[in-house]
């Protein structure tokens, strides 16, 4: 077969194919093709089971804006991950059907493409094993195993979804996560000030470069040098290192956090490093929310940094009790973490409820 | 064998006591380290097996830029005792594999098998248990990887969890 006959082959296979889908069908197929930064790399957390797709993703976001997921019909992953707050909800604790707040503060979900280790104790591996956590917990959706399905599938979209997506239109719990998985896959923020600014389109203005200075400087009191190395644990492109540490919020931490995963006792009161992407917007802090500000958790870092068996070397190192921050070094530190903003990301409209039509 | 048996003569209750130890050890998992992955043998090693090895000394740098004394396993021992290709085999499309090190905290670096084979390189990376004669203190103990001579030290890894071995891909 020469070329020109080759794609004039491929022409008419197309055009028999767009034949056959109704012309104002509005789901998107195909390969979904992945937009990120170089230099956020590819070392992805896909599994080869779940290749990404247009429609895949498609039916993921209904699914994860879909109230229906829950005992009471009220609560979708949306209720504690909302896309205004970074997919954060507000509250110290989450509220879902039970009206019992959760365990601890819900986790902004950002560039989850990169992560591996979920939750805030690292106890989940992939997220289409940690999306079944959240839909059976009796605190947030209340579902049984195989209940989520019964829920779904005599609402209009889902059975022909389901057929295009995975090729049948058997609802399964795991055909339900796989999908929210995709869609989470695509919530990739890379667009704040601070990326502009490492891509060489953003000018810093002199706090904020203080502020980025204090942020990337390991501290030296013996020869004088000033800075937070809050770049050792939240630095990067990313503004996060997947490392568990224990930042000194107690001396002897009541919630055990990783030790509760691996067993060991140097894990105690670790937990996995938060992003720092968008944290303008994401209070209030820390695995359990005790902070409502940023202020609040500068104060922390300054002067109550608490010892104990496991705090982290890193902070050890500083100096006792903390980092002791000046007033003036707060204001360049939190003019910095101001620029981590993204408002193109928790803009997108490709993230928002697809159930509200604008 | 009788030699042996006039030398080491356990009492009935010594097993008891070293099932017992050895059960706090494995709860608390103070002091184990892993061998995983492309290995005949894999093996989860307790601070008195570690302890048990030979010992190799080694001197680097550290992050104050002082020069400390290193002692520890040879990495290439343990992985010999987990069975991974080393010495003679280390050819052909072994050489594509490599070593990821896991500390406690999640921090990971590789090291390419040839790295650490006494036949390539002249070099010998450890896993040290001591430093100047002292047990590593906390936060970098019980292990740390020591790679004598490399200028910068990212690649000596503490809280040492795990050893794995992966083929490139
Ligand atoms: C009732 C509130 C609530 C609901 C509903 C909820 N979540 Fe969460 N989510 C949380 C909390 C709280 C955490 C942190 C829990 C922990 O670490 O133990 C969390 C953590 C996560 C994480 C981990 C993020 C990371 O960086 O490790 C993901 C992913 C996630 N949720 C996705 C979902 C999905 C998908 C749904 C819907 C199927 C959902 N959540 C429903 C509250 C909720
Ligand atoms: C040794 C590692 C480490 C260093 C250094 C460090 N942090 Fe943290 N940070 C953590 C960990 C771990 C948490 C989560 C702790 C928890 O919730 O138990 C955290 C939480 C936070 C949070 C709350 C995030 C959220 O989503 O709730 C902020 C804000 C923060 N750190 C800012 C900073 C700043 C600013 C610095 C530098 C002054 C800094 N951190 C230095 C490890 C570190």
């Amino acid at each position: 077969m020469t070329v020109s006959r080759f794609v004039l082959f491929g022409f008419v296979a197309l055009a028999v194919l767009a034949a056959f889908q109704p012309a104002d069908d509005p789901v998107p197929t195909g390969p979904y093709e992945l937009k990120y930064p170089a230099s956020f790399g590819g070392r992805f957390s896909i599994p080869a089971d779940n290749p990404m797709t247009q429609e895949g993703v498609y039916l993921g976001r209904l699914l994860f804006y879909e109230p229906r997921l829950s005992a009471t019909g009220t609560v979708s992953c949306a209720s504690c991950h909302q896309q205004s707050r970074a997919f954060t909800d507000g509250l110290a604790k989450s509220v879902g059907v039970s009206g019992k707040p959760t365990r601890r503060n819900s986790m902004s979900l950002v560039n989850l493409l990169w992560v591996r280790q979920l939750f805030w104790d690292g106890r989940s591996n992939s997220l289409e094993e940690q999306t079944l956590v959240p839909l059976q917990h009796t605190d947030e959706m209340g579902l049984k195993p195989g209940e989520a399905a019964l829920k779904i599938q005599k609402t209009a979209p889902y059975a022909a979804l389901f057929r295009r997506v995975f090729g049948s239109d058997s609802i399964t719990d795991g055909r339900i996560a796989k999908a929210i998985a995709q869609f989470e896959r695509t919530l990739i923020s890379a667009d704040s000030p601070y990326d502009r600014f490492l891509a060489g389109k953003y000018a810093l203005t002199a706090a904020e470069e203080r502020g980025f200075r204090l942020f990337s400087t390991a501290p030296n009191p013996e020869r004088g040098i000033r800075g937070g190395n809050c770049v050792h644990c939240h630095g990067g492109p990313k503004l996060m290192q997947e490392l568990f540490h224990n930042n000194g919020l107690d001396s002897n931490a009541t919630d055990p956090g990783r030790q509760e995963v691996t067993g060991l006792e140097l894990d105690h009161g670790r937990f996995r490093v938060p992003t720092l992407r968008n944290i303008t917007l994401t209070a209030p802090y820390m695995h359990d929310g005790r902070f409502t500000t940023l202020a609040a958790v500068l104060d922390h870092y300054s002067d109550h940094v608490q010892a104990s068996p496991t705090l982290s070397r890193e902070l050890v190192a500083a100096q006792a009790g903390g980092l002791g921050l000046t007033p003036s070094e707060r204001n360049d530190l939190l003019a910095f973490l101001h620029l981590l903003t993204d408002t193109v990301f928790v803009n997108n409209p490709q993230f928002s409820n697809p159930h509200v039509r604008h | 064998m009788t030699r042996f048996n006039l030398l080491f003569r356990p009492a009935p209750w010594a097993l008891f006591v070293l099932i017992g130890a050895f059960c706090l050890a494995a709860g608390t998992g103070f002091g184990q380290i892993t061998i995983s992955g492309e290995v005949t043998k894999p093996l989860t090693l307790q601070a008195a097996d570690l302890k048990a090895l030979p010992h190799t000394e080694v001197t680097g740098k550290d992050r104050d830029g002082k020069e400390h004394k290193y002692a520890g396993v040879p990495l290439a021992d343990l992985l010999k005792l987990a069975g991974a290709t080393m010495g003679g085999e280390l050819r052909g499309e072994n050489l594509m594999k490599y070593v990821v090190v896991k500390a406690i905290d999640g921090y990971e670096t590789l090291y390419a098998l040839p790295e650490l084979d006494a036949d390539f390189a002249t070099r010998t990376i450890i896993l040290a248990d001591s430093v100047d004669g002292s047990p590593l203190p906390s936060g970098v103990g019980p292990y740390r990887i020591v790679v004598p001579g490399e200028k910068k030290p990212a690649r000596w890894v503490r809280e040492v969890k795990s050893i794995e071995v992966r083929f490139a891909k």
